[in-house]
C-alpha cells in the first residue's frame, strides 16, 4: 500500500539559515497527523516545500509514489493536495460562492451545486453572495476551509487551523477534520494549541531547528524529554 | 431598470449605426475616435483591470498593428479590412513574444518590463528604416474610407466590449481576478496562473492591433511618434481607472466621458492636458480606486457584469 | 559591418562602462531604497532626476553658479520635494495593493514631466562647462564623465556608509527587512519612509545634476532612467543594496560593449533584452535578493 506522502531527507536553507535540515516523514491514508515545534523550527517551510511554494534544496517528496518536489504549486494542488494558510487568504473581492467556484473547472452547474453544498456544510449558505472581504474572521476561516475541499483533495494540509478561532467554531472545525479522516483523507496540521493536537492527532511529528526530534502518538510525545527541552529549554 | 438597459443599448447601437448618414465629417471622425478609445481601454481592462498586471506599454500593440497594416497596405497593396486583421494578428504575436517571458514574473517586475517596451519598439522602427520608413513615416495611397472605417472601428469596439462581458461573467474571468487578489493563494488552489495571464494578455492585444491598422488607414500616414506615444497608454489607463477597472462598461464610460471632455475643454489648453491626466490618475487612485462604476457597484450592490 | 576591434577599443569601452556604471548605480540605489523600505515601485524616479538636472541648469546658466557646486543644491531641493511627495501622496498607498502605488507614482510622473514641459518647454538644454577629454595613451576620458564618476562614486560610498554605520541608516535597513519588527523596536516607521523617499530623490537629483553637464536635457529624459534603474535593481537583486552597485556597473559595461557592435539606437534594445533574460533566468537577481 503506497503511502500518501513520503518526505525523504528534505533540506531548505535561506541564506545561511537552515530552515529544514534533513526531515523525513511518511503519511498513511486515513489518519490525522500533527506537526509541532517551537517558533522557527521549520514547520511552515516544510509545508511550503510540500506544496511547491518553496523549492527544496535537497531531498525527495513523493505523493502516492510520484515525485512532486520539482512541480509548480498549481500542479501539486491539481494532484490532490489541499492547503489552508496561517493568515487567512480568501479572495476578498469575490463572494464566498465565487471563492469556491473559482477553484474548479468542470461544468458550471455541478460546480455551483457542490459549492453551495460545501457552504451549507459549514452553515454559510446564507452568505454565499457576500463579498468574502466583508465576512468575519471566523467566517472567512470557514470559507477558506471549504474552498480547499472543492477539489476533493486526498491530502489536506492545515496551517494553524485553531488560530484566532472561538471555542464553538473550533469544535465544528475539528469535527469536520475528523469527518475528513473518516472519509479516507489524510490530514497534516501545524498547530500551536497543544490541546487541539493532543485531542485530534493520531501521530505527532516534532520539529526543532529544522530537524525532526520525535515522532509518535500524542501521549508518548508529551512525555518525551527532548520535546520538553525544545519547548521549555533546559 | 434591468429591462430598460438592453432596450436603451439597442437604441444606442441603432443610433450610432445610422449616425453617419446625417452627421458632419467632424462628427463621424470624432465618434470614430471614441470607438477607438473604447477598443483600447476595453482591451487594457482585460489584462490590467482583471489580473492587476499593469501593462504600461500597451500602446506597443496599437503601433505594431498600425505598422503591420500600414506596410501591408502601402507595399503589398492589401485591402484595408484584411490588413486590419493582420494588424490584430501581429499584435497578438508580439504579445506572445513579450508575454511569454515577462508574465512569468510577478506583477511589479512585469510592469517594469512593459515600461521599457514602448521605447524599444520605437527604436526598432527607426532601425528598420527601409521597411518602415523610419522617422520619415509611412504613407499610403489616398483613399476616402472614413465611413467604412467608422463601422469597422465601431465593430471592433463592440467586439472588445462583448469579449469583456463574456470574460467577466465567466469563471475564467473570476480566475483572472484571483490573480489580482492573491496570486499565491490562487496557485495553491490549483489555478495555472501563468496560462491565464498569458491568455488574457493575448486577448488584450487584438483590439489595439486592429484599431492601430484601421487608424493607419484612416490617417493615411503613420510615423513612430504618432503610433507609439506614451500619451496613448496614459489615456487608456486614465479612461479605465476613471470609468471603473474590472467592470464591463467602465472603460466605455471612461472613454466616452474623457474623450468628450478632452475635445470640448482641454483641446483648448493642449499644454496642460497630460498634467490634468496625471492629476486625475492620482485623484482616482487615492479617492476612487474602483472608478465611477466600481463605486456604484459597491454602493448599490450591482452585479459584477456591469 | 566591417569594423576592426582593437584591444584599445575594448579597453576604452570598459573604461566608459565603468564611468557610466557608477552613475547608474547611484541613481538605482535611490530606487532600490524606496523599493526595499516601502515596497513601492517609484515610476516617478526618472522625472525626479530630470528636475535635478533642470535645477542645475538654471542655477548654472541664470545665476552662473559652478555646475558642480549645484550638485548639493539640487540634492537638497529634490530631497525636500521627495519629502513633500511622500508626506502628501505616497504614504497613502504604502499598504495598498501594488497596483495602486504603481499607478500613483505613474500619475505623479506624468504630472511632473508635463509640468516641466510647461515650465521649461521641450527644447533641449545643456550646460556647457567641462568640455573635451583627457587623453592618456590610447584612451580618451571625457572630462565631464570622469567628474561625474567621481561624484557618483563618492555619493554612493557615502550612502553605503550612512546605511551601515549611522543609527538612522540602520533604522532604514531594519525597516526594509521587516516593518513590523522595526515598529516594535520603537522605530518611527513613518519618518523612515519620508526620509527614504527624500534620500532617494536626492540621489536621483545628483544624477540629474551631473548628467546636465554631459548631455542635453529635456523633460522626457527621465523615463529611460526609470527603466534603467529598475534594470540595475533586477540585475543586482531587489532589496539588495550592494547589488545596485554591481548591477549599475554591469549595465554600464554591457551597454558600452554593445555599442561596439551595434548602433546606439539598438543599445536600448540591448538593455531591454538583458532585463528580460535576467528576469527569466534568475528572477532574484544576480546577487540574489528578495522576491516580492
Amino acid at each position: 500500500m503506497v503511502a500518501v506522502l513520503e518526505v525523504v531527507d528534505v533540506r531548505k536553507s535561506f541564506g545561511g539559515v537552515r530552515a529544514v535540515n534533513g526531515v523525513s516523514l511518511t503519511l498513511e491514508r486515513g489518519r490525522i497527523y500533527g506537526l509541532i515545534g517551537p517558533n522557527g523550527s521549520g514547520k511552515t517551510t516544510l509545508f511550503n516545500c510540500i506544496t511547491g511554494v518553496e523549492r527544496c534544496d535537497a531531498g525527495r517528496i513523493r505523493l502516492f509514489g510520484e515525485p512532486i518536489e520539482r512541480l509548480p504549486p498549481y500542479r501539486i494542488a491539481q494532484r490532490g493536495v489541499g492547503r489552508t494558510f496561517q493568515m487567512i487568504r480568501v479572495f476578498p473581492e469575490l463572494t464566498a460562492l465565487e471563492n469556491l467556484l473559482v477553484v474548479t473547472t468542470g461544468p458550471h452547474d455541478a460546480a455551483q451545486a457542490r459549492a453551495r453544498e460545501l457552504l451549507s456544510f459549514v452553515k454559510l449558505e446564507g452568505l454565499a453572495d457576500e463579498y468574502a472581504g466583508n465576512l468575519s474572521y471566523g467566517q472567512q476561516k470557514l470559507v477558506e476551509f471549504v474552498r480547499m475541499l472543492m477539489r476533493d483533495p486526498s491530502l489536506v494540509l492545515l496551517d494553524e487551523p485553531a488560530a484566532g478561532v472561538n471555542r464553538t467554531l473550533l469544535g465544528e472545525l475539528l469535527d469536520a477534520v475528523r469527518r475528513l479522516r473518516d472519509a479516507g483523507k489524510t490530514v497534516l496540521l501545524v498547530e500551536h494549541d497543544m490541546k487541539v493536537v493532543m485531542g485530534l492527532c493520531e501521530t505527532v511529528f516534532v520539529l526543532d531547528h529544522g530537524e525532526k526530534i520525535a515522532e509518535g502518538p500524542p501521549g508518548v510525545i508529551q512525555a518525551d524529554e527532548q520535546v520538553i527541552e525544545a519547548y521549555f529549554g533546559r | 431598470m434591468k429591462r430598460l438597459f438592453p432596450a436603451a443599448l439597442m437604441l444606442a447601437i441603432v443610433a450610432l449605426a445610422v449616425y453617419p448618414v446625417f452627421a458632419t465629417g467632424y462628427g463621424v471622425r470624432a465618434t470614430l475616435q471614441v470607438f477607438m478609445w473604447i477598443a483600447l481601454a476595453g482591451s487594457w481592462n482585460v489584462i490590467s483591470g482583471l489580473t492587476g498586471y499593469v501593462s504600461f506599454g500597451h500602446v506597443a500593440f496599437f503601433g505594431a498593428g498600425a505598422y503591420t497594416g500600414g506596410i501591408l497596405m502601402a507595399s503589398a497593396g492589401w485591402p484595408w479590412p484584411t490588413a486590419a486583421l493582420a494588424g490584430g494578428l501581429a499584435a497578438t504575436i508580439l504579445a506572445l513574444v513579450i508575454g511569454g517571458p515577462c508574465l512569468r514574473l510577478k506583477g511589479p517586475y512585469f510592469a517594469i518590463a512593459m515600461l521599457g517596451l514602448n521605447e524599444v519598439l520605437r527604436a526598432l522602427v527607426s532601425y528598420f528604416e527601409r521597411l518602415t520608413g523610419g522617422g520619415n513615416g509611412l504613407s499610403m495611397p489616398t483613399l476616402d474610407a472614413t465611413i467604412p472605417i467608422y463601422y469597422a472601428m465601431g465593430l471592433t469596439a463592440v467586439a472588445v466590449t462583448v469579449t469583456a462581458r463574456l470574460i467577466i461573467g465567466s469563471r475564467f474571468g473570476l480566475r483572472l481576478m484571483t490573480i489580482r487578489e492573491d496570486e499565491m493563494a490562487a496557485e495553491a488552489m490549483g489555478i495555472p496562473t501563468f496560462q491565464h495571464k498569458l491568455l488574457a494578455f493575448l486577448i488584450s492585444a487584438i483590439g489595439p492591433g486592429i484599431a492601430g491598422a484601421l487608424t493607419a488607414r484612416d490617417q493615411g500616414y503613420i510615423e513612430p511618434l504618432s503610433v507609439f506615444p506614451l500619451a496613448t497608454t496614459i489615456t487608456m489607463i486614465v479612461m479605465v481607472l476613471f470609468g471603473g477597472k474590472g467592470t464591463v462598461w467602465g472603460p466605455v464610460l471612461g472613454a466616452a466621458v474623457l474623450f468628450v471632455a478632452q475635445e470640448m475643454v482641454w483641446a483648448r489648453y493642449p499644454y496642460i492636458h497630460p498634467l490634468l491626466f496625471g492629476a486625475i490618475i492620482v485623484g482616482v487612485v487615492l479617492a476612487m480606486p474602483r472608478g465611477v462604476l466600481g463605486l456604484f457597484q459597491t454602493k448599490y450592490r450591482l452585479p459584477r457584469t456591469i | 559591418m566591417n569594423v576592426v576591434i582593437t584591444p584599445a577599443m575594448v579597453g576604452q569601452v570598459i573604461i566608459s562602462g565603468i564611468l557610466s556604471g557608477a552613475l547608474y548605480a547611484m541613481v538605482a540605489l535611490g530606487l532600490a531604497l524606496i523599493f526595499g523600505v516601502m515596497r513601492i515601485i517609484n515610476v516617478a524616479h526618472g522625472p525626479l532626476l530630470m528636475l535635478g538636472a533642470y535645477t542645475t541648469y538654471f542655477l548654472a546658466t541664470r545665476l552662473h553658479v559652478n555646475p558642480y557646486v549645484t550638485v548639493p543644491i539640487s540634492m537638497a531641493v529634490l530631497f525636500a520635494l521627495g519629502l513633500l511627495l511622500e508626506r502628501t501622496l505616497v504614504f497613502r498607498v504604502i499598504d495598498a495593493p501594488e497596483l495602486s502605488s504603481l499607478l500613483l507614482t505613474f500619475g505623479i510622473s506624468i504630472a511632473l514631466v508635463n509640468g516641466a514641459q510647461l515650465a521649461f518647454t521641450s527644447d533641449l538644454r545643456s550646460v556647457e562647462y567641462l568640455v573635451g577629454s583627457w587623453v592618456v595613451g590610447p584612451f580618451a576620458f571625457s572630462k565631464s564623465r570622469v567628474v561625474a564618476f567621481l561624484f557618483a562614486a563618492a555619493l554612493t560610498a557615502a550612502a553605503f556608509l550612512f546605511l551601515t554605520y549611522t543609527r538612522t541608516g540602520k533604522a532604514i535597513r531594519a525597516t526594509s527587512q521587516s516593518r513590523d519588527v522595526a515598529m516594535v523596536c520603537g522605530i518611527d516607521v513613518g519618518a523612515v519612509h519620508r526620509l527614504t523617499f527624500g534620500i532617494a530623490s536626492a540621489l536621483a537629483a545628483a544624477g540629474g545634476a551631473l548628467i546636465a553637464v554631459i548631455v542635453a536635457i529635456q523633460p522626457e529624459m527621465g523615463q529611460m532612467w526609470t527603466f534603467k534603474s529598475f534594470l540595475v535593481i533586477v540585475l543586482g537583486g531587489a532589496g539588495n543594496y550592494p547589488g545596485a552597485f554591481v548591477g549599475g556597473m554591469l549595465l554600464g559595461l554591457v551597454e558600452q560593449l554593445a555599442s561596439l557592435f551595434l548602433t546606439t539606437q539598438l543599445s536600448e534594445v540591448v538593455a531591454y533584452v538583458l532585463l528580460v533574460i535576467v528576469l527569466l533566468v534568475r528572477p532574484t537577481g544576480l546577487l540574489g535578493g528578495r522576491q516580492t
